[in-house]
């Protein structure tokens, strides 16, 4: 039995669990409030996604001749739903799972307070784990257009589970708002590939310009517009510069929301888009270029965002916007050494990251939750001292800390490096990288230096507020367990085995790029680069800057509120001041123009509406007097018209007989 | 032979005399009457023209056509007569009136 042939039924498990959570009965919802039918629905699509996984790792994969069906007929186009399994897809699927399953898990301990509320929670949960693997899994642009909007859904719930809270509910219709323009900017994309190609399958697709026989050919200026239209897509979903405020708002969600979101589902896909639209992307190195500034100019500006913020998961928020400017960066730079070099070097880091990321932002996250679920508050100037009553919470978040700093051998260090090396290396091809290059540096030290600002102030030094601080029970605890393994060693998997690089192959058709070097060539490379040890540096100096001004005593911390560091420091409290500039943009600009059009609206459009109708109304209200009801005046009426028409008929109408 | 213009002043006057009950009483009753003396000045007119007619063209010898159609058309009045008798019965149940002028519900 081919198991690759049944890998859309991965989608299918969590979303029965949906439906049953939803519809059954509440007597019947057993543990939790449905918590144990949303365990058996992600633990289905594990088994079934590792088993695809094995497959892929066993070298097969199921692309062009992959089964489809047929949803929509129109003309002699067929909309078709199918599956599309490669290294990529499967690269997604072992983070959905992994991620998916832990959160599921997790949240039975995390959410146990909730009460009533947790059935649409875990049916919410389920659903949005459902959309998320039928995203993974599509096989036309069309299919992934559908799931993706219902991600975008699905956040949307989430984000605003606890929409009584007024702010909760407007981070909710902030992110579906702000999300909405990048997908009108993928919808455009794939409506002008379709206009050219007439075909949205991935299979027609990705032989655009290839040379293959009936392969389809697209202008080359029309597919730039289309390739970064459909990466301003990503844009929207992965928070990326400018359009990345929506992120950290959407914190105001329960945190174990957010740890999916950030490391599995919503943002993910936004990387997940650009990475499967490579074939294309290769083409037109200026939609590249496009790629990679926005990923470094992203992950600077959300790097220092977070320095300066004071709630725990809005750290951890700027810090994978950040993350996710490196993988679109390396995804950018990638593209540009595939283009000119044949060098797969950047798709493998930037996916590759994308995957470390996964785990320990997703461990960073449940770590912060589990703070959260102790103090009852987010706000890191309140805790401190915490290292005491959590142990297993400490450890596992200095785990992730260290991982995301970049510190050897945890996974963050090898794929972080490898993405900065692919950039410096495409800096060979255009000085452009090089600038990128520095900014990814200045980043990984930003990123060194906030992680352990937040490490710092949440679990070193003494107690800042009172607070009843316990560790969180076994069932949150083991999936930190776990997940702080994963960050450990998921760094290895580019050395396992054949390495990540000969795995990962960059998906195009007329041939198919991997990396032949071995795997200790690899690790020597890795290791006398010198650009290795700049950034392991810079990793080091963020550290020790941290512990000097956050945990050693005597450091004057009211140096930040005067003069230029004050200045910068406010500036970067009101995250560049880029929020207030959308919310003035959506208030004076935005508004004045919707009071104009409302004007016009109820004045042109609708008084002519109006108009038309009264002057019905009117006259038929003054035609329907005639009709009194009196049956001599009629017939006087019928008389006197007989007396008219016979008067005509004699005198004037010159046919008229006589 | 009567000329054929006597029959015409003669059904003239009728229609008139019809017309004239028609707009200007108030009883139902009446006005029924009224439509029946105005049915019957059309039918002198279709016996008139019909004679008429067989006199201008003695080859073609007696044509009863006129005669005929006068005929239905009273058989017809009569029915008309008892269906609107019949109406103006269950209208005066309901109002306990027939004045034409009170009887104005199908209406704005």
């Amino acid at each position: 039995m081919d198991v690759l042939q049944y890998a859309w039924l991965i989608p299918v498990f969590p979303f029965i669990a949906f439906i049953l959570i939803a519809l059954i009965p509440k007597r019947t919802l057993g543990w939790e409030d449905g918590w144990g039918y949303a365990i058996a629905g992600a633990g289905g699509a594990l088994v079934l996604s590792f088993l695809v996984i094995w497959e892929v790792l066993n070298g097969h994969t199921l692309t062009e001749d992959a089964p489809r069906t047929t949803w929509l007929i129109i003309g002699d186009y067929q909309v078709t739903f199918g599956i599309w399994i490669d290294q990529l897809a499967a690269l997604m699927l072992l983070v959905v799972s992994i991620v998916g399953t832990l959160v599921v898990v997790y949240s039975g301990g995390y959410m146990h307070e909730e009460g009533e509320t947790r059935r649409r929670y875990y049916a919410e949960i389920m659903l949005f784990i459902s959309v998320m693997y039928g995203l993974v899994i599509a096989d036309n642009y069309l299919q992934m257009f559908i799931f993706w909007e219902l991600v975008g859904l699905c956040s949307y719930l989430l984000i605003g589970f606890w929409y009584q809270k007024p702010s909760a509910a407007s981070a909710a219709k902030r992110a579906f708002i702000v999300t909405r323009v990048g997908d009108i900017m993928f919808m455009a994309g794939i409506i002008l590939l379709f206009k050219y190609v007439g075909n949205l399958d991935f299979a027609v697709l990705f032989d655009i310009n290839s040379g293959a026989p009936g392969a389809p050919t697209v202008p080359s200026d029309i597919l730039i517009l289309s390739t970064a239209l459909i990466f301003g897509g990503a844009i929207g979903k992965s928070a990326q510069f400018p359009l990345h405020e929506w992120l950290p708002d959407a914190m105001e969600g329960p945190t174990t929301v957010s740890a999916l979101i950030h490391a599995a589902t919503m943002v993910k896909a936004g990387v997940y888009l650009t990475a499967r639209t490579y074939p294309l992307l290769v083409q037109t190195p200026e939609s590249l270029l496009f790629v990679a500034v926005i990923g470094g100019v992203t992950a600077l500006i959300a790097a220092s965002c977070a320095l300066a913020a004071n709630d725990i998961k809005r750290v951890l928020a700027y810090s994978t916007i950040s993350q996710l400017g490196y993988m679109i960066l390396g995804l950018g730079a990638g593209g540009y050494l595939v283009y000119h070099l044949q060098d797969p070097n950047g798709y493998t880091a930037a996916t590759f990251h994308m995957m470390n990321h996964a785990f320990f932002k997703a461990l960073l996250f449940l770590c912060a939750g589990s703070v959260i679920h102790a103090v009852g508050t987010n706000d890191m100037r309140l805790m401190g001292g915490l290292r005491k009553h959590m142990k297993i919470t400490s450890t596992t978040m200095l785990i992730g800390a260290l991982a995301i700093a970049g510190v050897p051998p945890l996974s963050g260090f090898w794929s972080k490096d490898e993405v900065l090396a692919a950039v410096y290396h495409a800096g060979d091809l255009d000085p452009t990288f090089l600038l990128l290059w520095v900014l990814g540096i200045v980043t990984a030290f930003m990123t060194a230096f906030y992680m352990f600002r937040m490490w710092f102030m949440t679990f070193a030094g003494e107690a800042r507020s009172t607070y009843h601080a316990h560790e969180s029970p076994k069932i949150m605890t083991i999936p930190l367990i776990i997940l702080a393994g994963l960050a450990i060693t998921s760094g290895f998997a580019l050395l396992a085995g054949d390495g990540f690089k000969a795995f990962m192959e960059v998906p195009i058709e007329e041939h198919v790029i991997a990396g032949h070097e071995s795997t200790i060539d690899i690790a020597v490379e890795i290791f006398t680069d010198p650009l290795t040890y700049v950034s392991l540096v810079l990793a080091i100096v963020g550290i020790l800057l941290a512990y000097r001004m956050y945990y050693m005593p005597g450091f004057d911390r009211s140096v930040f509120g005067r003069g230029t560091a004050g200045t910068l420091q406010r500036a970067l409290e009101n995250r560049w001041y880029i929020s207030r500039f959308y919310d003035d943009f959506a208030y004076k600009v935005w508004y004045g123009f919707s009071l104009v059009c409302d004007a016009f609206d109820r004045r042109v459009i609708d008084g002519a509406v109006n108009g038309f109708s009264y002057l019905g109304a009117n006259t038929g209200g003054v035609i329907r007097k005639a009709q009194s009801g009196n049956v001599q005046r009629y017939a006087s009426l019928i008389i006197v018209g007989i007396v008219i028409l016979l008067a005509l008929l004699l005198f004037v109408v010159p046919w008229g007989g006589w | 032979m009567i000329p054929i213009e006597y029959w015409l002043i003669l059904s003239s006057l009728l229609l008139v005399v019809g017309i004239y009950g028609v707009m200007t009483r108030k009883n139902a009753i009446v006005v029924l009457m009224s439509i029946e003396i105005m049915l019957n000045a059309a039918n002198i007119n279709l016996v008139a023209f019909s004679s008429y007619y067989s006199s201008l063209h003695p080859a073609l010898g007696t044509d009863a056509t006129g005669q005929a159609f006068a005929l239905f058309s009273i058989a017809i009045a009569a029915a008309e007569v008892a269906v609107g008798l019949a109406i103006l019965l269950s209208v005066y149940r309901r109002y306990q009136t027939i004045d034409v002028d009170k009887i104005n519900i199908l209406r704005w």
